[in-house]
């Protein structure tokens, strides 16, 4: 645990060194200020969420309206290689801190209880709601996103066959048949559900959190922050996965 | 028999000192009336094994009333026993029933040494009120009471983060073994008065760099210590931490 951290913590010391740099890694190398960086490469994510949602939701327009929007996008160029890169170090920040806070964290406890119980009320996801799951949602985010990178922007899952995609006489592939392609094979469809729901679960907790580690809470608001980030996690969740279930149940 | 004596076994956490390897004894201990604070049960089952010629269970405790924070006694997995806004002294032995099995554990953090048995170290606290947890009063003649008007409104929000006894149940009670509950009480408390203004931006940041030093967990936000705590400190001021944080790195003129 203990060279896990030393490893994870290279970058800061590196970062550290470099001129101007100094004050704003002490600010966010603080227990504080790590979650104050996850918080924020959180809620950045979740910006790029509604993006990807908003842009794919144009697959229910139509092929020639989808199609439109994938490469306008593409044609972005060196600006979307530039967001593509932003969107890997968000990632990157986001997972290494995660990994590096949970394991300062199980040092902190040092031994576990013999037996622990909770004061706090039932919920509904069992073992103390989904600020427990955080962990596991995300690495079944991970794997999904490993899966979705590689059957998006490599084409080169061999379980899928493209062909419907790259028939047409473009040298772009057709997006439109690449993401029905994609998505109606079982193995994928099962695995984006279940990326999807942890992405619901991960985020229904996530939201709220981030909030509060930004410093965001007032008993005013409470009730309408927590139910709102609920309802956004679940938007988002049901958004991607009624895609999926267009794909498999899709004729033509 | 009578409904108010109970009868229980405890298992209690035994434990030679700072480096020795510890372990569970249980104890059978008869005739506990339930009227007695759990501490009181905890003094009998001393007299019982004084008795036998064996050491008594070191715990700690001193005022025995809810105002000290020296109880510090995980019992069933709960922080101070299964009670809301309860700490372990104030616990009756009419919450257990006759033949329970009690289970007793220091609280665990690697920032709470165990001393010996269920005693642990908790100077981790001390240093970080310390690092910052203090106004700076000068002296001379006694102010007039009401030369600095304080709104009520603000009076009772620092009041609460006030009512924190240091008791580290929070820690206990977290699954990051985080002492972000009772930093921020206290953080949040000087930050709201004006008598706290002075050293409202060094304070934060020492605190929260003691903190870390001494190797509490970070806080992911799961609300346990709130539900431990026995002064019913809300987390509404570990967004206050926050938020001091973050605006004394980013605006403070030093
Ligand atoms: C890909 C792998 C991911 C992993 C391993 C991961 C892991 C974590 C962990 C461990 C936490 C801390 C939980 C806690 O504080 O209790 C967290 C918080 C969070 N995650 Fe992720 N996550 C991942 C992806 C994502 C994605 C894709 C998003 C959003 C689109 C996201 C949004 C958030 C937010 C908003 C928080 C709250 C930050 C806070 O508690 O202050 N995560 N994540
Ligand atoms: S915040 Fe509550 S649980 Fe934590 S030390 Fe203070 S009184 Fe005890
Ligand atoms: S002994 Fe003082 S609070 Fe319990």
């Amino acid at each position: 645990m203990n060279a896990l951290l030393r490893i994870l913590s290279l970058p800061v010391h590196l970062l550290a060194k470099v001129p101007g740099l100094g004050p704003f890694v002490k600010v966010l190398s603080t227990t504080v200020g790590q979650k104050i960086l996850m918080a924020l490469t959180g809620l950045s994510l979740c910006g790029f969420l509604v993006a990807h949602l908003g842009g794919n939701l144009k697959l229910y327009a139509g092929e020639q309206s989808f199609n439109d929007y994938a490469h306008a996008l593409h044609s972005l160029g060196p600006l979307l290689a530039a967001a593509e890169v932003g969107l890997f170090a968000m990632f990157a920040l986001h997972i290494g801190l995660a990994i590096s806070t949970a394991a300062m964290n199980r040092i902190a406890r040092q031994k576990d209880y013999a037996v622990k119980e909770t004061k706090q009320g039932v919920f509904i996801l069992p073992n103390g709601g989904a600020s427990n799951w955080m962990m596991l949602t995300g690495l079944l985010i991970l794997v999904f996103l490993a899966t979705h990178i590689m059957d998006m922007k490599l084409k080169a899952n061999p379980g899928v066959d493209y062909s419907a995609a790259m028939n047409t006489e473009k040298i772009v592939a057709n997006e439109y048949h690449a993401v029905k392609a994609v998505l109606s094979t079982p193995l994928n469809a099962a695995i984006y559900m279940v990326g999807l729901v942890a992405l619901g679960i991960h985020l229904s907790h996530g939201v709220r959190s981030a909030l509060q580690t930004l410093g965001i809470n007032h008993k005013r608001w409470n009730l309408l922050l927590k139910l709102g980030g609920i309802l956004f996690a679940w938007g988002i969740a049901i958004g991607f996965m009624s895609l999926v279930v267009w794909a498999m149940s899709y004729k033509g | 028999m009578s409904t108010d004596v109970l009868n229980l076994n405890l298992r209690v956490w035994r434990q030679a000192g700072p480096n020795a390897t510890g372990g569970f004894k249980t104890y059978r201990l008869n005739g506990v009336s339930t009227h007695m604070s759990f501490l009181e049960m905890l003094d009998v089952l001393n007299e019982q094994l004084i008795a036998q010629s064996e050491e008594p269970v070191e715990f700690d405790h001193d005022c025995r009333e809810g105002i000290c924070g020296m109880c510090s006694l995980m019992i069933n997995g709960q922080a101070h026993g299964p009670d809301n806004a309860t700490t372990t002294c104030q616990l009756h032995m009419r919450r257990f029933k006759d033949g329970d099995t009690i289970t007793i554990e220091p609280w665990r953090a690697a920032a709470f040494p165990v001393v010996r048995d269920l005693v642990v170290d908790r100077s981790a606290f001390d240093r970080i009120i310390q690092a910052g947890g203090f106004v700076s009063i000068n002296t001379g003649n006694a102010p007039d009471g009401n030369a600095i008007p304080v709104p009520g409104v603000k009076q009772e929000v620092a009041m609460d983060g006030a009512a924190c006894i240091g008791c580290g149940a929070c820690v206990a009670a977290c699954k990051n073994a985080s002492a972000m509950l009772f930093v921020s009480a206290k953080v949040s408390q000087l930050a709201i008065l004006p008598q706290g203004h002075p050293e409202r931006n060094t304070r934060v940041i020492n605190m929260v760099a003691q903190m870390d030093k001494e190797g509490f967990g970070s806080c992911t936000n799961t609300s346990e210590c709130e539900a431990a705590c026995p002064a019913e400190v809300s987390v509404a001021h570990i967004a206050r931490l926050n938020r001091e944080y973050l605006r004394a790195s980013i605006f403070a003129e030093a």
